[in-house]
């Protein structure tokens, strides 16, 4: 499966833990690859902010793991965090195990106009070269939200240690994109939807809005009482209102002042 | 840092021309740029609620850290 592929990027709890999965991927030991530390990952406060490791395996040699016997890719490596489900009778939902994954292609690219791709990476290219940051841009059309007939434009910026692009509640993340797109806009004179990824955060950040979505709604049931979240960029809100909308028996408002405006997770009133 | 608001002022404006930068140094590490564009692109470059100036400011700081500095931008109505 690993052919082709010299480079794998896991995302794991722990450093280790992504560096054995990686090698179990690949079938390969571990004196076979270089790995690259991407990201450490922090806990963060009470499961809040918290992110995961990251690292980048790459092989050493191109042709030198045929040679070598492959390492059963069934093999129970980590015995650390895979709590065997039938085993355990009471899973705790607080503790999502998520699965080893490949950060590429997650998105599924889409055709669209080749030159507003080039005028994006051009226009990022030159902010981040204009910031002193190195780092790689590639600009692919994905599928735009909810509507399939306009794709949107996503650029995604790779590179060591960019958390310094992201900033605080992704406040850089989003003056980048903000002032992007206005320029992307202005160049080929229409509007074009566009978001900037770096390093996977905004995946990664959707996900754990998901979750935690998901369980502030469980607590305010359970509790009846409103949860109210932490602030949070428009956008993050978003993904907090949308994925509570069909929520049986919870109602999400957005409360407070920029750059206050929190979420806030109120039982439906029955009746 | 300079660099950076030029690029973005010439890009957003219908007047490049007109954009001007000034930086001056306000003590050791601290940098004050103005910026004056024409008139009728200052809107372009303030934005809803001066949404532009600070994304600017943001991007800005971040340049300026790079270089250990710390950076401030005025947007100036023209002489």
């Amino acid at each position: 499966m690993s052919q082709e592929k010299t480079t794998l990027e896991i995302i794991a709890p722990s450093v280790d833990e992504a560096v054995a999965r990686g090698l179990n991927q690949l079938g390969i030991p571990r004196e076979m690859v270089d790995v690259e530390v991407l990201d450490t990952g922090s806990r963060g406060l009470f499961g809040l902010g918290s992110r995961q490791a990251r690292v980048r395996l790459s092989i050493k040699s191109a042709e030198a793991p045929a040679t070598t016997q492959p390492v059963s890719t069934s093999a129970p490596a980590q015995p650390v965090s895979k709590p065997a489900a039938s085993v355990q009778p009471v899973s705790k939902p607080a503790a999502p195990v998520q699965p080893a994954e490949l950060v590429q292609e997650d998105e599924p690219s889409v055709p669209g106009d080749p030159q507003v791709l080039n005028s994006a990476s051009a226009v990022v290219n030159e902010l981040l070269d204009k910031m002193s940051i190195k780092a790689t841009v590639t600009a692919r059309y994905i599928k735009g939200e909810e509507d399939e007939e306009h794709p949107m434009v996503l650029v995604e910026v790779q590179g060591n240690d960019l958390s310094i692009l992201i900033g605080r509640r992704s406040e850089t993340l989003n003056a980048l994109q903000y002032i992007a797109s206005l320029i992307v806009c202005k160049d080929v004179g229409r509007w074009v939807p566009m978001t900037i990824d770096i390093q996977g955060y905004r995946q990664r950040r959707d996900r754990q809005l998901r979750q935690m979505a998901r369980r502030m709604a469980e607590q305010a049931v359970h509790t009846g009482r409103r949860q109210v979240l932490e602030p949070m960029p428009s956008s993050e809100r978003r993904v907090i209102h949308l994925e509570l909308r069909d929520h049986p028996l919870v109602i999400t408002e957005s409360t407070g002042e920029e750059p206050n405006r929190k979420v806030t997770i109120t039982l439906k009133k029955q009746g | 840092m300079k660099d950076l608001i030029d690029y973005i002022a010439r890009s957003l404006v219908d007047d490049p021309t007109q954009v001007e930068i000034k930086q001056d140094r306000a003590g050791a590490s601290r940098v004050h740029i103005e910026l004056r564009v024409a008139k009728e692109d200052m809107g372009r470059v303030i934005g809803k609620g001066g949404r532009v100036a600070n994304a600017m400011r943001v991007l800005l700081r971040v340049a300026a850290a790079r270089e250990g500095k710390q950076a401030s931008l005025d947007v100036v109505e023209p002489r």
